[in-house]
């Protein structure tokens, strides 16, 4: 597995020499021009989103006369919009679907990583969960959703909740087995001995030591709920539940004349990620990179 | 250990909590993946419309698998997908791999760098592909705005739509948004290289090309391997950019085995969930063999 938790200390001792300004200059130059490729669309995005559509069309890479909340405020307040509610559909589903995706990784990582829990075909049952790992989401979603269509729950939030669980179980099962399977056994034996039972002994003391593991699950299942675009809109076709992913191509198609609005959803609907990404940048590239398991 | 149970029983006790922790995962995940996948390859078989509100499945045998070759719009998504499949990586393993090493070797600014490049990753496909439609916009983008502003109205094409410039287009797209993932990706495998060797590669004298071709490259192989399958992969299956970018037009110019799937199997009322499933088994075998083909045409390669 490859592990981003180390990069901060990479070694100094063959630190790259760039002796003289020319050499400077002709390294940086590139390498500020990549890098005013990356940056720049999301100046614009923003720029854009504090701007009418008009003065957008007319020059594409003013400034804006005066900052106007005005996009922003249109989109939160105007219910014709209703940006509102498809945020707070793009929350609930995430959320259920996290917390079914923790409650089930969590102890399923347990059982796989602890090796007193060790049985004959272990490795064949745990390989079989890893066989999704990687796959195409093609080849599962079209009977996911006669599924779904089956139980009367295509849109409803319970469809993308259980869907986007299952989806994410075999790589976050796999990081909580790994990250049990590190932690040292004498707690566990204290607990048992105490008369704890083993489901006891993994809530009241094995749980609260994998903190680090369910915060990296959390946020790297988190981001990709969140910005799930293909079950979103195959699951939910009903305007009213859709999720923000599915909202901002319908404001496209529908406001597509207004895309000084449309601006304004795409910065509103990354600020969660933004958020915890400036909150924790480290724990948030291990959790991004945790997910690239060999296989 | 005075009272030993029954040596039947105490078996007994030992199932019942892995049932507990192990049970609830395997069965969900039976459930809800396991059995949507064996039943993906049954509908390729079958042709399942909905009659009357309820989806009603006849078998037809190889029919599905026989129509795909002869469906134009399929064989073009293949292509444009496959050609994705190998430009993409390369691409993107190539620049990941020398960003990498910069990075490692602390050029000036490297910080600022790695924290810049990442952000791609933070945002959804949806917001790169629309952000990107607007940008490659042919009136107002702020492409060809550039270029009319700097004097090269002839370069200011109609990206999107035009035959041959979309794909590339769409290439562009998705390695600006992944590029930095890879990069991540193989910076961590090479800060996991033991110090020591590098401190001996330097006690001996080694300059600093010898010991990143000589030890660094061959260490990190392991790694490249995993990046370049995420990484294709990634081609493979790539949805949400395509979708919001270009929907896969102008004309399927764009067009992949995702978006085609999505298509036929919900966007056009052709009503048939079989024909889409074929498309969809037929190419998890594409990407099985190409996954298996990098594996053994790459993985030893460098070892010795």
């Amino acid at each position: 597995m490859i592990s981003a938790a180390d990069f901060r200390d990479v070694p100094r001792l063959y630190r790259l020499r760039v002796r003289g300004w020319l050499a400077k200059v002709g390294i940086t130059l590139p390498l500020m021009l990549l890098t005013l490729v990356v940056i720049i669309p999301f100046v614009w995005m923003i720029l854009m989103s504090f701007r009418t559509t008009a003065e957008i069309l007319n020059d594409p890479f003013g400034l804006p006369e005066t900052l106007r909340f005005e996009n922003y405020v249109k989109l939160i307040f105007d219910p014709q919009i209703g940006f509102g509610r498809y945020f707070w559909n793009s929350i609930v589903v995430s959320g259920g679907a996290l917390l079914v995706t923790l409650i089930l990784s969590t102890l399923g990582g347990y059982g796989f990583g602890r090796s007193r829990y060790d049985f004959k075909f272990r490795g064949w049952v745990f390989g079989i969960l890893l066989f999704a790992l990687m796959l195409p989401p093609q080849i599962f979603y079209i009977p996911q959703f006669t599924m779904m269509s089956r139980f009367g729950l295509l849109n409803t939030y319970w469809a993308l909740i259980l869907i986007y669980a299952a989806t994410a179980l075999p790589v976050s099962t796999y990081l909580m087995a790994t990250y049990f399977s590190q932690l040292p056994s004498e707690l566990e034996d204290a607990a048992q001995i105490d008369g704890c039972s083993h489901l006891q002994t993994f809530f009241k003391v094995m749980l609260p030591l994998a903190r680090p593991a369910i915060m990296t699950v959390t946020l790297m299942n988190f981001m990709s709920f969140w910005n799930e675009l293909l079950l979103a809109i195959t699951l939910v076709t009903d305007p009213g539940m859709r999720t923000i992913q599915a909202a901002m191509m319908m404001f496209v198609g529908e406001h597509g004349s207004n895309y000084a609005i449309a601006a304004a959803s795409l910065v509103l609907s990354m600020l969660p990620t933004l958020i915890l990404y400036l909150a924790m940048s480290d724990k948030f590239i291990e959790g991004l990179t945790a997910g690239a398991v060999k296989g | 250990m005075f009272f030993r149970k029954p040596a039947q029983q105490q078996q007994r006790n030992r199932w019942i909590p892995i049932a507990i922790f192990i049970g609830p995962v395997m069965v969900y995940y039976l459930a809800f993946m396991i059995y949507p996948f064996f039943a993906t390859i049954y509908y390729s078989f079958n042709t399942i419309t909905p009659v009357q509100g309820a989806l009603t499945t006849s078998f037809v045998g190889l029919k599905n698998y026989i129509s795909l070759f002869n469906d134009k719009v399929f064989l073009l998504s293949v292509k444009n997908t496959l050609i994705w499949s190998v430009v993409g990586p390369a691409l993107e393993m190539t620049t990941a791999l020398t960003l990498a090493f910069l990075i490692y070797f602390k050029v000036p600014l490297h910080r600022f760098y790695r924290t810049a490049w990442f952000t791609p990753l933070l945002v959804s496909g949806v917001i790169v592909g629309l952000v990107f439609r607007w940008i490659f916009n042919n009136e107002w983008g702020l492409l060809n705005a550039s270029l009319r502003a700097v004097g090269l109205e002839g370069w200011a094409l109609n990206w999107l739509g035009r035959r041959d410039t979309p794909l590339m287009v769409v290439i562009f797209v998705h390695y600006w948004a992944t590029f930095g993932y890879s990069m991540v990706l193989l910076l961590a495998g090479l800060s996991a290289i033991p110090e020591e060797l590098l401190d001996a590669a330097k006690v001996d004298g080694a300059s600093l090309l010898q010991t990143v071709m000589r030890i660094m490259i061959p260490m990190l192989w392991p790694t490249f391997i995993t990046v370049l399958i995420l990484s294709f992969i990634g081609k493979m299956r790539a949805f949400h950019v395509v979708w919001a970018l270009t929907g896969g037009g102008p004309m399927h110019f764009t067009e992949t085995v995702a978006t085609y799937v999505q298509k036929r199997a919900f966007g056009w009322s052709t009503l048939d969930l079989g024909y889409p499933s074929a498309m969809a088994v037929l190419w998890f075998g594409v990407v099985m063999l190409g996954v298996g083909l990098i594996n053994r045409w790459l993985k030893h390669r460098v070892e010795y």
